[in-house]
């Protein structure tokens, strides 16, 4: 069948692509087909663009004024992050690609030092079924840090969905790492939920155990954290692994550590 | 397009929002958000749920504004993808959650399919684009025009339209087939 000298065909599949009736098999072979012939590569893109515009006759419904609230709220925090991203770069020389050799066999990790701040907050921004609470989450932690100057490490660790789940916060004058949950996680029991920081270079350094609370406060000094991109939350057996030993268990969480002074 | 068509300031908008322009984006949003949150609801049939679908498109809006340009659509087409390509992510995020998933039809849209009432086909800020297709999908009878449009914003098969809509999957088929020829042939003379 030589579809080029079938232009009614072209246009029928072309349509029924577009359409996205055209399934399974019949689909998988008109892209294989479209890759080497443009004519038809052409007719699927005019149906594409020609379809697009059935969203344009949809009928008008106001939304509740409540969402534009909520889209504000995450644009100016997606504003305060890349201001925030802006600042650390411009202070830190960059830090070099971890290579620890527990987490550079995972390969999510790569490659989020230096996108971090701003992958950060697209976890916030895409935590769907999360986004009310966290973005009464984000004013709070935006009022605390513009109130409470010391204040000057945060984190929002998230899930491999993005799914945000942890918000941290450090005060290294009176050595205080604070952690909120902003999901409902909760490890099994008989298991433990332990936080690492993830310096380059190095193997991860146990940062502590969590309880169960809601807000967990734990120690630690600023020369701990300093120089630290990432943090990470593994699941662990209870009580977390030996002092000195690295993670056993899945990593659950992370997120990278961003410095919000200087 | 002329310089007075309902594209021009919207695509003004779209470039300040694109250089981080939050007031861009108000403008932008008081214009537009009534048209995407009708497209939402058709997406995903549930205001709740389109509320979120639409606070993802305008955020995505947001970040993405610089793309929107070398895409040559016209700009509500452009944010109507969006909106759509949100809403089915979330319809897929729904169904990868719960296993017992049953998609939950709202009335408007089984009345619209079941009875024969008039498609409420809505042109403002329609583009030129839209025009061409408007004329076209109403020479179609409603029913056809309401399972091409379906299958479209929700990107369905023929089986899943037959379960969604509570029709045979021949009549279905038939109707989706009678649709596409009668737009085929009225689309190609808008060129």
């Amino acid at each position: 069948m030589n579809l080029n000298n079938n232009p009614a065909l072209i246009d029928q599949l072309a349509a029924s692509y577009a359409l996205g009736t055209l399934r399974g098999g019949a689909r998988r072979r008109f892209e294989t087909l479209a890759r080497d012939n443009a004519p038809l590569r052409a007719a699927a893109l005019i149906w594409q663009s020609r379809l697009a515009s059935v969203a344009e006759l949809q009928p008008e419904l106001a939304p509740s004024p409540a969402v534009w609230k909520r889209i504000e709220n995450l644009v100016s925090a997606d504003q305060q992050a890349r201001a925030m991203q802006a600042a650390r770069a411009a202070s830190q020389a960059p830090v070099s690609a971890p290579a620890s050799r527990w987490w550079s066999s995972l390969g999510w990790w790569r490659g989020a030092t230096a996108a971090g701040a701003f992958a950060t907050m697209i976890a916030v921004v895409t935590g769907l079924s999360l986004t009310q609470h966290l973005n009464s989450q984000v004013r709070e932690l935006s009022a605390r840090l513009s109130q409470a100057p010391d204040i000057q490490y945060v984190a929002v660790l998230a899930d491999g969905k993005a799914t945000a789940s942890m918000l941290v916060t450090f005060d290294p004058k009176n050595k205080k790492l604070v952690l909120k949950r902003v999901s409902s996680f909760q490890a099994q029991p008989g298991k433990s939920l332990e936080l690492w920081a993830l310096p380059p270079g190095a193997a991860p350094r146990s940062l502590g155990v969590l309880a169960d609370q809601p807000v967990m406060q734990l120690t630690a000094t600023e020369s701990g954290l300093r120089e630290v991109p990432m943090l990470a939350i593994t699941l662990e057996p209870q009580g977390g692994v030996p002092p000195g030993s690295g993670p056993t268990g899945p990593l659950l969480f992370k997120g990278a550590l961003l410095q919000t002074a200087k | 397009m002329t310089p007075e068509s309902p594209d021009t300031p919207l695509i003004a908008l779209l470039d300040r929002v694109a250089l981080a322009d939050e007031s861009a984006l108000r403008e932008l949003y008081d214009l537009t958000s009534s048209k995407l949150y009708g497209v939402a609801v058709r997406v995903v049939t549930n205001r709740e749920w389109a509320e979120d679908v639409l606070q993802e498109a305008y955020l995505t809006i947001w970040r993405v504004a610089g793309d929107y340009r070398a895409t040559l659509s016209p700009p509500m087409a452009w944010m109507g993808l969006v909106v759509r390509s949100r809403g089915l992510d979330f319809l897929r995020r729904r169904t990868a959650e719960r296993a017992d998933h049953v998609q939950e039809l709202d009335d408007v849209i089984s009345d619209t399919v079941a009875g024969d009432s008039p498609n409420p086909m809505d042109t403002t800020q329609a583009s030129e684009q839209a025009w061409a297709l408007h004329q076209c999908l109403n020479q179609l009878d409603n029913k056809q025009r309401e399972v091409v449009s379906l299958a479209y914003l929700r990107d369905l098969s023929h089986g899943e339209l037959a379960t969604q809509l509570k029709l045979p999957l021949g009549t279905v088929k038939t109707w989706i087939r009678r649709g596409l020829e009668q737009l085929r042939g009225c689309m190609a003379r808008f060129a």
